[in-house]
C-alpha cells in the first residue's frame, strides 16, 4: 500500500518537490560563491585598497600614483572576482546540468528495477 | 463541518504511516538494503556476470522509499475540509480514536507537547483535569466543536492539544467562574495558545537556512582593524538570530532608519528614548535585517555591518587627548574608506561629555554628521538629548531624531513571550502566562527608572530567583517586587499576616492609649491594601491628625511603623518646620545622590513606609501645593524628573491647628463627632489650611486631651518601656498605686498631654533606679519597689 502511494507520489508531487529543492540549491550555491555581488562589484577596487580620493588641492604626480594605485587594486579585485565568477558559474552550470538530466530521467527511475532485469537477461556486461 | 474523529481520514493513515517509516530503524534498515543492491550489483558487474544489472536496478526502490518518507512524510498539512480530523495536530491524529471519550481526552492532552505547555503555563495540572471530568459533556462533540471555534478565535492553523485543552474548559459549565478563581480568563488561555503557535513557529524558523551574502561578500569593502578593536560588531552578533520586532512602531522605526540611509542628506538617526525601550533591539533587528539577503532593501544597504563603538574601551587605550584624538580619527577615517560600515554610538552622551568612561568628541563628530558621509546611529534617552541639544545646538540640529516609545500591555506581553524561552534556557525554570502578566503590572507599578518592556523583562529575570519547584509563578514576581524594592504587594496569604491585619487595633493599643477614631481610621486603610482592595494609584491611607501636643499624634506613626510595617525604621520623618521657605521646595525633591535625607530619596529607598510630615501647618504653602500630587496620585517627581512612588507609603501629617479649640470642646463634654465639621471649617476660613489641601487626606482625625486616667495607662506604658532598657541587667521596678498617683498629679498638663509625664518618670523612677544600681542595692535578679516617700524625696 505504502509503495503504491509512493510511485503516485513520485509522477506527482514528488517531481515538485525535487524541482524546488534544486532551486533552493541553485540558490544557496549562488548566495554562497556571492554571485550578485561579484556581478556587481567586478571592476572595485579590492578591499577598498587605496581608497584615498584625490582633491582640488592634490599634485598631479600623486594623482597619477593615486590613478595607478586605484588601478592595480581594481585589477586585483577583478581577477579575484573572476576566478570566484568562474568557479561559481561552472558549479553552476554542472549542477543544473545533472539536476537537468535527473529532472528529465525522474520518470524513468521508478522504471530501473525492470530495465536492470532487461539488461541482465539480455546479458550486457560493462 | 463535523466535529468528530473520523479514523478513515487520509491523514490518520499518513500519520501512522509516518510513525512506523519514519523511524531510525527503517530508515537504517533502506540504506542498508540501497547499499548492499548498488554495491552487490557492482560487484557481480565487475565479476563479468550480467545478472548485477538487476540489483542495481532494485536498487533504486530503497532509495525512492528513503526520498518518499523524508518528503511527503515530513510534514503533515491540514486537509482541505473544515472537518475536525481535517484540522487536527499530527500528534492528535496518533492519539485520538472514534471511542475517545472526554474522560480519555484528559489523559491523552498531557502528553501532547501543546497540551503539557497550556497546563504548565497556566498552572493547570492533571488532578485539576480529573476533578473536571464529572461535569464535562457525555461526548466529544461540543469539545471539538469548541475547539473548532477557539482555533478562529486564535488564528490556530491547526487543532493542536493546546486548543483542545481550552476547548475542554469552555465547554464546563460556569468555566468563567472556575477560572475567575484562578485569576485566569479565557482570554488569557487563547492568549497562551498564540504564544504556543509563536514559539512553535520560532522553531520552525531555525530550520530554514539563512543566506548572508557569501564568500566574497565583502570583497569590495575595506578592512577596519582599529574599529574592530574598539567596536562590537552587531551584525556579526545578530546575523540570523531571528530577532523579531514585536512593536509596530518598531518596524517603522526600523523602516524610517532604511530609508534615511537610503536618501541623500544627513546620514544619522538619533534614537531618543528611555533606556528599556526597545531602542538597541532597533538596532539590533536592523544589523539582522541588513544582513539577510532575503529581505527587501535597498542595495545601498545590503550587507552594510553595524559596530557598537565602545567608549570606555577608547579611553583607556588612549594615553592622552591627542592620542584619543587619533584614534577617533583613524577609526572615522577607516569606516568611510571601508563603505560598509554603520557606527552606532549606544549611549551617545558619553562621546559628548568629559567624565569617567566618557569622552567629548563632538567637534570631531559634528562636522562628520553634517557632511553625511558615514551612517551613525546614535542612542540615547530624552534627558541627555535635551541636555546635548542646550549644551551644543549645532550638534542636535544635525541629527535626524526618532523617540522610541514605550511598549504598551499588548506589546510588552508579546515581547516577553518572545524572550522567555531564552530566560527559560539560561535559568533551567519555567515561567507561567501570570508571572507575565504580573511582571507587567508591578515593573509599571515599582521601577519608575526604565520603561517597558526592559522594566518587565528586568523583574521576570530577578523573580527566576524565587521560582518554586523552578516554576516562575506571580507569587515569585511578586516575592521577586517585595525583596527587590522594599513593598508589600501579596495580598496577606498567611495566618500570621491576616491575623496581624484583623486585630491591628489591639496590637496598635498596646502601646497607644485611646485615639480611639484615628487607630480605627489607619487599620481600615491597612486592611483594604492587605486584603488588595485599596487604589492602587494613592497611597494606602491619607491622614491629617489635629489635636493638642502629647496625645500621641506622632505615637501612632511610630506605632504603625513598628506594628505593620517592620520596625521604627520604616518611619520616614519630615519636620516640617524646617520648609518654611518656598525654596525648601527643592529639598524635598533632592536627588538622593546630593541629599539622602530628601523626602524623594527616602521613600525611593523604602517605599513601603509610614511617611510622618510633623507640624504640617508651619510648613510653607508651596512645599503644601508639592505634596498635593503626593496625596492625590501617590507620585512626586524629584529633581531629576523621576517618578517616585508613595503608593505603598501610609502618608500621616500632623498638625496643633486647632488644639485649644479641641480641648476647650472635650472639656465641656462634647464628643469630636459633634464638633469636627465645625472645626474643619474653622481651619479653613481662619486660613490656616486651603480647602484643596485638607481634601486631599483621606480622612482628618482629631485627637483628644488625655485625661488622669489615660494617664495612667500612659504611666504604665513608660515604666514598662523602662522595664525593658533595664532587662539586659536583669533588672525590674514596679511603682506601687500611690506613688502612681503622685507621679500623675505631678505629670498632669492638659496643654502638654503626656510629655511631661516622661519627663517626670526619667527625674524619679529612673533616678532612684540608677541611684540603686550604683549603690549596688540592685543586683540582677531583684525588683525596685517605688514607694510614694522615695518620689516625694527624688
Amino acid at each position: 500500500m505504502a509503495i503504491t502511494e509512493m510511485f503516485f507520489w513520485w509522477y506527482s508531487q514528488g517531481w515538485q518537490v525535487f524541482i524546488a529543492k534544486i532551486r533552493t540549491w541553485l540558490s544557496g550555491v549562488t548566495d554562497f560563491f556571492s554571485m550578485d555581488s561579484l556581478v556587481r562589484t567586478l571592476f572595485k577596487p579590492y578591499r577598498q585598497i587605496s581608497a584615498e580620493s584625490a582633491t582640488s588641492t592634490t599634485s598631479l604626480d600623486l594623482k597619477f600614483h593615486m590613478f595607478i594605485d586605484r588601478l592595480v587594486s581594481r585589477l586585483i579585485g577583478f581577477i579575484s572576482r573572476l576566478i570566484l565568477l568562474i568557479i561559481g558559474t561552472v558549479i553552476i552550470i554542472l549542477g543544473s546540468i545533472l539536476s537537468l538530466i535527473l529532472i528529465i530521467l525522474w520518470p524513468v527511475i521508478p522504471l530501473l528495477p525492470i530495465v536492470g532485469i532487461i539488461l541482465s537477461i539480455a546479458g550486457v556486461i560493462l | 463541518m463535523k466535529n468528530s474523529f473520523d479514523p478513515k481520514n487520509p491523514r490518520v493513515k499518513k500519520a501512522y504511516q509516518k510513525r512506523i517509516l519514519n523511524s531510525p530503524a527503517v530508515l537504517v534498515l533502506n540504506l542498508v538494503i540501497f547499499i548492499a543492491l548498488l554495491f552487490g550489483g557492482s560487484a557481480l558487474l565487475y565479476l563479468k556476470e550480467s545478472i548485477g544489472w538487476t540489483p542495481i536496478g532494485f536498487s533504486v526502490l530503497p532509495a525512492m522509499l528513503i526520498y518518499w518518507i523524508k518528503n511527503a512524510l515530513s510534514y503533515i498539512n491540514i486537509g482541505k475540509t473544515d472537518n475536525f480530523t481535517d484540522l487536527i495536530s499530527e500528534s492528535l491524529l496518533l492519539s485520538l480514536s472514534e471511542n475517545t471519550t472526554p474522560a480519555n481526552l484528559i489523559k491523552i492532552l498531557p502528553k501532547t507537547r501543546s497540551g503539557s505547555f497550556i497546563m504548565a503555563r497556566f498552572g493547570l495540572p492533571i488532578p485539576f483535569f480529573n476533578q473536571i471530568i464529572e461535569f464535562l459533556p457525555a461526548a466529544t462533540e461540543p469539545i471539538y466543536a469548541a475547539a473548532h471555534d477557539i482555533r478562529e478565535v486564535t488564528d490556530s492553523e491547526e487543532i493542536t492539544g493546546a486548543v483542545l485543552t481550552v476547548a475542554i474548559i469552555s465547554t464546563l459549565p460556569n468555566y468563567e467562574l472556575l477560572l475567575n478563581q484562578m485569576k485566569l480568563t479565557m482570554a488569557d488561555l487563547h492568549q497562551g495558545i498564540i504564544w504556543f503557535n509563536y514559539l512553535n513557529g520560532m522553531v520552525k524558523n531555525t530550520k530554514k537556512t539563512i543566506r548572508s551574502g557569501g564568500i566574497a561578500r565583502d570583497f569590495a569593502f575595506g578592512y577596519t582593524p582599529t574599529l574592530q578593536r574598539f567596536a562590537i560588531n552587531l551584525s556579526e552578533r545578530y546575523s540570523g538570530s531571528h530577532t523579531k520586532v514585536q512593536q509596530a512602531d518598531h518596524t517603522k522605526i526600523i523602516n524610517q532608519i532604511i530609508d534615511t540611509f537610503t536618501h541623500g542628506g544627513r546620514q544619522n538617526v538619533a534614537l531618543v528614548g528611555a533606556y528599556g525601550s526597545g531602542r538597541s533591539t532597533i538596532v539590533n533587528s536592523l544589523a539582522e535585517t541588513l544582513m539577510n539577503a532575503d529581505t527587501k532593501i535597498p542595495h545601498s544597504l545590503k550587507y552594510r555591518q553595524i559596530y557598537s563603538l565602545d567608549a570606555p574601551s577608547l579611553i583607556s587605550a588612549a594615553k592622552n587627548d591627542g592620542e584619543l584624538e587619533y584614534l577617533i580619527i583613524s577609526i572615522l577615517n577607516e569606516i568611510y574608506s571601508a563603505k560598509n560600515i554603520i557606527l552606532c554610538l549606544d549611549n551617545a552622551h558619553l562621546f559628548f561629555e568629559e567624565g569617567p568612561g566618557s569622552v567629548d568628541i563632538a567637534n570631531l563628530l559634528v562636522p562628520v554628521l553634517e557632511a553625511g558621509r558615514i551612517r551613525i546611529v546614535l542612542i540615547m534617552d530624552d534627558q541627555k538629548f535635551l541636555e546635548i541639544s542646550a549644551k551644543n545646538p549645532a550638534l542636535a540640529n544635525t541629527l535626524n531624531k526618532i523617540v522610541v516609545k514605550p511598549a504598551d500591555r499588548t506589546e510588552t506581553l508579546k515581547i516577553l513571550m518572545d524572550q522567555v524561552p531564552f530566560f527559560e534556557y539560561q535559568k533551567n525554570v519555567i515561567y507561567t502566562y501570570k508571572s507575565l502578566t504580573e511582571a507587567y503590572r508591578l515593573s509599571e507599578q515599582y521601577i519608575h527608572d526604565v520603561e517597558m518592556p526592559g522594566k518587565a523583562k528586568l523583574l521576570l529575570e530577578s523573580a527566576a530567583s524565587y521560582a518554586i519547584n523552578n516554576v516562575v509563578t506571580s507569587e515569585s514576581v511578586q516575592t521577586a517586587v517585595e525583596k527587590s524594592y522594599g513593598v508589600k504587594v501579596k495580598v496577606a496569604s498567611d495566618e500570621e499576616d491576616r491575623a496581624k491585619l484583623l486585630n491591628l487595633e489591639s496590637l496598635i493599643h498596646d502601646r497607644m492609649i485611646d485615639q480611639v477614631e484615628a487607630v480605627s481610621a489607619v487599620s481600615n486603610a491597612l486592611r483594604r491594601a492587605g486584603a488588595g482592595v485599596k487604589n492602587q494609584s494613592r497611597p494606602i491611607g491619607t491622614f491629617l491628625f489635629l489635636g493638642p501636643t502629647g496625645v500621641g499624634k506622632t505615637e501612632l506613626a511610630k506605632t504603625l511603623s513598628e506594628v505593620y510595617f517592620g520596625g521604627e525604621g520604616n518611619l520616614i520623618r519630615l519636620d516640617m518646620n524646617e520648609f518654611v521657605a518656598a525654596s525648601d521646595v527643592s529639598r524635598l525633591i533632592k536627588d538622593g545622590a546630593s541629599d539622602s535625607l530628601s523626602l524623594t530619596a527616602q521613600v525611593m529607598k523604602q517605599p513601603f513606609s509610614v511617611v510622618l510630615l510633623d507640624e504640617i501647618e508651619k510648613a510653607h504653602p508651596s512645599v503644601l501645593t508639592t505634596l498635593l500630587q503626593v496625596l492625590d496620585e501617590g507620585i512626586l517627581r524629584d529633581e531629576k524628573n523621576r517618578e517616585i512612588s508613595f503608593r505603598d507609603s501610609i502618608i500621616i501629617a500632623t498638625s496643633n491647628a486647632g488644639a485649644n479649640e479641641i480641648r476647650d470642646k472635650i472639656t465641656a463634654g462634647e464628643k469630636i463627632n459633634d464638633f469636627k465639621e465645625a472645626l474643619i471649617e474653622n481651619l479653613i476660613s481662619s486660613g490656616e489650611f486651603k480647602p484643596e489641601f485638607l481634601n486631599r487626606f483621606d480622612e482628618i482625625c482629631l485627637f483628644k486631651p488625655l485625661s488622669k486616667e489615660d494617664l495612667l495607662q500612659v504611666l504604665d506604658l513608660i515604666i514598662a518601656s523602662t522595664n525593658k532598657t533595664l532587662e539586659p541587667q536583669k533588672i525590674s521596678v514596679t511603682v506601687n498605686p500611690e506613688a502612681k498617683q503622685i507621679l500623675i498629679d505631678k505629670g498632669y498638663d492638659p496643654k502638654m498631654g503626656a510629655r511631661p509625664m516622661r519627663r517626670i518618670v526619667q527625674k524619679t523612677v529612673e533616678n532612684i533606679v540608677a541611684a540603686a544600681i550604683l549603690s549596688g542595692h540592685a543586683t540582677p535578679g531583684s525588683t525596685l519597689h517605688i514607694t510614694p516617700n522615695e518620689i516625694e524625696i527624688n
